[in-house]
């Protein structure tokens, strides 16, 4: 509670500071009211926008660019009330990876200024590590505590800027961090304890078991073992927290509700983490919940920003950074089992996002994500978040690189032609 | 056999079809309960559905006939023969009504209490379902024999909306299903299916929908004298498990991918050497 009077003041004293930010944020309550005012959803539509993915894709970038601080690390948001925050370590440290797709994708012509700042966000995550091998969590200068899944987010960073850099020194410091997360993972493979948020297991750590699986990919055959067990260790504590139901149990967010950020987190991390260890099981345990979500957004054109258990209830607003990371989840599955209903619901999905990243505006506000749609939302309010960018980038390049082989694949007779 | 025909409009293209096919064959309905067009659900779903564009052709070609070319011809050329009466063509339920001597009704919703009065009072042994709401268990529950409905697709494999579009794009054999409805979308016992012969005739997406509505409304024909003369019985799609633990519902189809299954159909159409044939 004090943390929230505390936010509330810090935000309210933001506005005050700098008046002029009055103009923007009336703007987006208005223009929000309005769409929530006016939108219709039924069961033949689907939102659509005439912004092409291409373009929509340079401008998260952009907006990712604009908000690198002079450290090399990326903002956590760009607040309508305050500005931008400090550098937030563990979304720079997942960012590199969109930043190095975005510039392998063809057609973009920024490659240049990306790979700097993906490179200069990597020097900056060097600088932070402790001796220990760990990363610290929260933003930048709040705390020094070690936190796992910081630790995890920022190894997602630190491998993929190893592979594209051949420098063996990233990899080294991947190597520690890893060692690290060994050491403080319980016999049950959870992690848990004061390097916990919360001092809680949560079942979203699945996002460090992938990246334990990621890195294990690029080790040699010993480290690449322990790295793999590990994440297999995670994976096997977590699964038995999926319900038949679809929903996941042991997200443990004490005094927040069920965002949808952190149930896809949980089904991303267990799903590319089955991929890379072939573990079927778990693909099927993960598209049950994927499949549930498709239903309630084909069906209700969104997804709820949060979720009582079992999908039962949800609140009245959507979580934009989860209803990209479902896309992702969405997309992967089509990859995965060729089944286009993924596909397609990731498309409109895609097609709802795009159309509320703003064109215009000034920096901080052209081409973000808003934490919550409405702004007013229970997550991050006001807030154009950085991770938001990322992730609605990743669903973006993985749209295009899936429709380049749907519509370049020869066609093939009916199997109903006469 | 006492018939209703539920309707999302009474100028319907395809349950003035129904209604005059069934008639033409010696089972005119006994009424036909039909949403008022100016009510705003339905003219939300057809905007929907249609656009702007279409939704103000579709309201000009039947709130003033005669008065422009298009008054002269059916939007689905091959419910023609179905709609055709004395050198013209049925544009209402009313006029069919007004012919065969059945009522119709309008009302703001299906499920309410006056449209379930209203459908008891008929007693009806079948409902025709051709549109409109969502339909509840008080409604399902009021025919002797259930309501049925001509779904675009062959079930149980493809339920829910697109149907046809997603046969094509999944490469499944495109057809009809005639079949009681349930609480559930396209969950109902299966009387019939049948598929479309002849895919490849098809010129484009629409037309391809164009003829699978008037071989729906054909063979719905051929079902219902089957039920009338006992020859045909539902059965459970419970007991039709063709992929294990597979849900077999889609959703409304992406553009791209639409034009993705408009596609295949263009190249199977051209590679096809028949010539299109109407009916």
């Amino acid at each position: 509670m004090t943390g929230r009077i505390t936010r509330a003041l810090t935000e309210t004293t933001g506005l005050l500071r700098r008046p002029q930010r009055t103009v923007p944020l009336v703007r987006k309550i208005v223009s929000d009211k309005l769409r929530v005012t006016f939108e219709q959803r039924h069961l033949y539509s689907y939102t659509t926008t005439k912004r092409a993915s291409g373009d929509a894709l340079n401008s998260l970038v952009r907006w990712i660019l604009d908000a690198q601080r002079p450290d090399g690390g990326i903002a956590a948001y760009y607040s309508l009330l305050t500005g931008y925050s400090q550098s937030y370590p563990e979304v720079t440290g997942y960012i590199v990876p969109t930043l190095y797709d975005f510039v392998r994708a063809a057609g973009h012509g920024e490659e240049h200024e990306v790979v700097t700042a993906a490179e200069r966000a990597t020097c900056w995550l060097l600088t932070l590590q402790s001796s220990t091998g760990s990363f610290p969590g929260g933003v930048q200068g709040v705390t020094t505590q070690p936190s796992v899944f910081n630790t995890g987010q920022i190894l997602h960073g630190l491998v993929r800027a190893a592979a594209e850099t051949n420098r063996p020194q990233i990899l080294e410091v991947a190597a520690l961090a890893a060692d690290w997360l060994i050491e403080v993972q319980q016999a049950d493979g959870s992690w848990s304890g004061p390097v916990a948020y919360q001092n809680t297991a949560h079942t979203y750590y699945s996002m460090v078991a992938w990246a334990m699986a990621e890195l294990s990919e690029h080790a040699d055959d010993h480290a690449g073992q322990r790295y793999r067990q590990t994440a297999e260790k995670n994976l096997n504590w977590v699964l038995p927290h999926f319900r038949k139901s679809g929903w996941v149990d042991g997200i443990n967010l004490h005094g927040h509700p069920t965002y949808l950020h952190f149930i896809a987190y949980v089904l991303q991390g267990v799903l590319e983490c089955a991929i890379l260890l072939r573990r079927n099981d778990a693909v099927e345990m993960v598209e049950k919940s994927a499949w549930v979500l498709l239903r309630k957004f084909e069906t209700n054109k969104y997804l709820a920003g949060a979720y009582s258990p079992d999908f039962k209830d949800n609140l009245r607003f959507t979580c934009l950074t989860g209803n990209a990371q479902m896309s992702c989840v969405w997309l992967r599955f089509y990859e995965v089992t060729g089944d286009l209903r993924y596909l397609n619901a990731a498309l409109k999905m895609n097609e709802m996002l795009k159309q509320l990243i703003p064109v215009r505006g000034p920096r901080g506000i052209a081409g973000g994500v808003s934490g919550s749609y409405p702004a007013w939302g229970r997550y991050q309010a006001f807030r154009y978040i950085s991770w938001g960018c990322k992730f609605l980038a990743d669903a973006l390049l993985l749209e295009q690189r899936l429709l380049q082989g749907i519509e370049t694949s020869e066609y093939e007779a009916l199997a109903c032609a006469s | 056999m006492r018939i209703v025909v539920l309707g999302a409009s009474v100028y319907s293209e395809t349950s003035c079809a129904i209604a005059a096919h069934l008639a033409k064959q010696g089972h005119a309905p006994v009424g036909a309960l039909v949403l008022s067009t100016l009510n705003r659900g339905t003219l939300l779903r057809k905007l929907g559905q249609w656009g702007p564009r279409e939704v103000a052709r579709y309201a000009r070609t039947k709130l003033a006939p005669g008065k422009n070319s298009e008054s002269t011809e059916v939007n689905n050329p091959y419910l023609g023969t179905m709609l055709a009466h004395e050198n013209q063509f049925f544009r209402s339920l009313r006029e069919i009504g007004s012919v065969y001597g059945f009522p119709i009704v309008t009302c703001r919703d299906q499920n309410s209490t006056a449209s379930i009065s209203q459908l008891k009072r008929w007693a009806p042994d079948l409902i025709i379902f051709t549109g409109g709401n969502i339909l509840r268990k008080q409604l399902l529950d009021v025919p002797r024999l259930g309501v049925l409905n001509i779904h675009l697709g062959l079930l149980p494999e493809t339920r829910g909306m697109s149907s046809p579009e997603w046969s094509l794009l999944n490469r499944v054999p495109v057809g009809i299903t005639i079949h009681y409805m349930d609480a559930g979308i396209d969950t109902g016992p299966i009387l019939q299916r049948f598929e479309l012969p002849d895919v490849n005739r098809s010129k484009s997406l629409s037309d391809l929908r164009h003829r699978l509505i008037a071989f729906g409304i054909e063979k719905a024909g051929e079902v219902i004298a089957g039920l009338d003369q006992g020859t045909i019985a539902a059965t459970p799609q419970a007991s039709l498990h063709f992929i294990a633990n597979q849900d077999s519902q889609f959703f409304v189809m992406h553009e791209r991918l639409r034009a993705r299954a408009a596609e295949r159909l263009a190249s199977a159409h051209q590679a096809s050497p028949v010539t299109m044939v109407n009916g």
